[in-house]
């Protein structure tokens, strides 16, 4: 940024391995905060549902994205067929093609093994101080051990908290209505993001669709509400850029 | 069953992530899809959350008057628009709920 000498600054100040791992791990802790409660509620939650205690904790291993794990145990818990299951899970998490597709630039030129390890803990919390990282900070080489940071400590800190709510899960009664704590987690996470018209047109449709779908067979009002506030949602987008040219 | 399931959409999940650091794979989306993804987040969280809050849990019937979860939740999103804090987010509709169902 501050002239011409900057290449060769790069070079002599770039960070280590070991500096940027550490500056991942510091710039995910705030965010622990929100990830560990999350962890307790869902590790609670999944014996509440039924699963056993290892199926609980390898769902946090195995899929590794909590709001898909809480679905995974509410509609298993609700005997919804399979195929219903899996199809809700995927909807929720495919919007992780848009955080690997902006992650691509930084992360491509590296080994299979690299990617392979950064694309399994690549994580709306993990991504979200990262690529902060990458796009504002000085770009280095060995940037990548800022996501291997960030990463590690969101990873562990998710299965040590469903661990933990697995073994105190069964002491907590039910008329601590807990389970409320999952749609409370939702609304602190969607309610700041929320700006636009279109978005808020989306989420609309979403929450009238979901409700209101709720008596139709296999639990198939998730996939419902999304497909339509989607369509919602980017109709209203375009209608609004379209309004912008002419006006 | 479960297994198979937990495998299988783990699989997709991985698959989302590694996609687009594939090198075999073109570095561009199409704007669409982008713009169609970005609304993910917002429209499956809000599909949860809206009828957890409304529908009752145990006549299954939508509940707008005497609803304690309703005001907890409204309680929650002015918290939320505040503090921008999960845990106070949280612990204040948490505690609103408990509050009402003392007071009832």
């Amino acid at each position: 940024m501050s002239g011409t000498s900057d290449t060769a600054d790069t070079l002599a100040e770039a960070p280590s391995p070991k500096q940027e791992f550490w500056q991942g791990v510091c710039d995910e802790s705030p965010l622990m905060f929100g990830v560990i409660p999350f962890g307790l509620v869902f590790g609670v939650l999944g014996i509440e549902s039924g699963l056993d205690p290892l199926q609980t904790i390898l769902l946090s291993a195995i899929l590794f994205g909590g709001a898909s794990q809480v679905v995974f145990a509410q509609l298993w818990a609700a005997g919804v067929p399979a195929l219903i299951v899996g199809s809700s899970v995927c909807v929720i998490n495919i919007r992780h093609v848009l955080y690997s597709a902006s992650m691509a630039f930084h992360l491509r030129h590296l080994s299979l093994r690299w990617r392979l390890l950064l694309g399994y803990l690549l994580t709306d919390e993990a991504y979200a101080v990262s690529i902060k990282r990458f796009t504002n900070g000085r770009a280095g080489p060995f940037q990548h051990f800022h996501l291997l940071g960030s990463g590690t400590l969101l990873w562990t800190g998710w299965q040590a908290s469903t661990i933990m709510g697995v073994v105190v899960g069964k002491t907590i009664p039910e008329s601590w209505s807990l389970s409320f704590a999952i749609p409370l987690t939702f609304i602190a996470v969607i309610a700041p993001i929320m700006r636009t018209r279109a978005e808020i047109a989306a989420a609309v449709t979403a929450g009238s669709l979901a409700t209101i779908c709720q008596p139709l067979p296999w639990n198939s009002w998730l996939v419902i509400a999304a497909f339509g506030g989607i369509t919602v949602g980017w109709t209203v987008h375009h209608l609004n850029n379209a309004k912008r040219c002419a006006g | 069953m479960i297994w198979f399931i937990m495998i299988a959409t783990g699989l997709f999940t991985f698959a989302t992530r590694f996609c687009m650091l594939n090198k075999t794979v073109g570095k561009q989306l199409p704007t669409w899809l982008v713009e169609a993804l970005s609304f993910v987040p917002i429209v499956v969280l809000t599909a949860i959350i809206v009828p957890a809050v409304l529908i009752d849990p145990a006549s299954h019937k939508i509940a707008i008057a005497d609803n304690p979860r309703l005001i907890a939740a409204l309680v929650a999103v002015s918290i939320a628009l505040i503090t921008r804090q999960v845990v106070t987010t949280i612990g204040a509709g948490l505690a609103t709920l408990w509050f009402l169902q003392w007071a009832a």
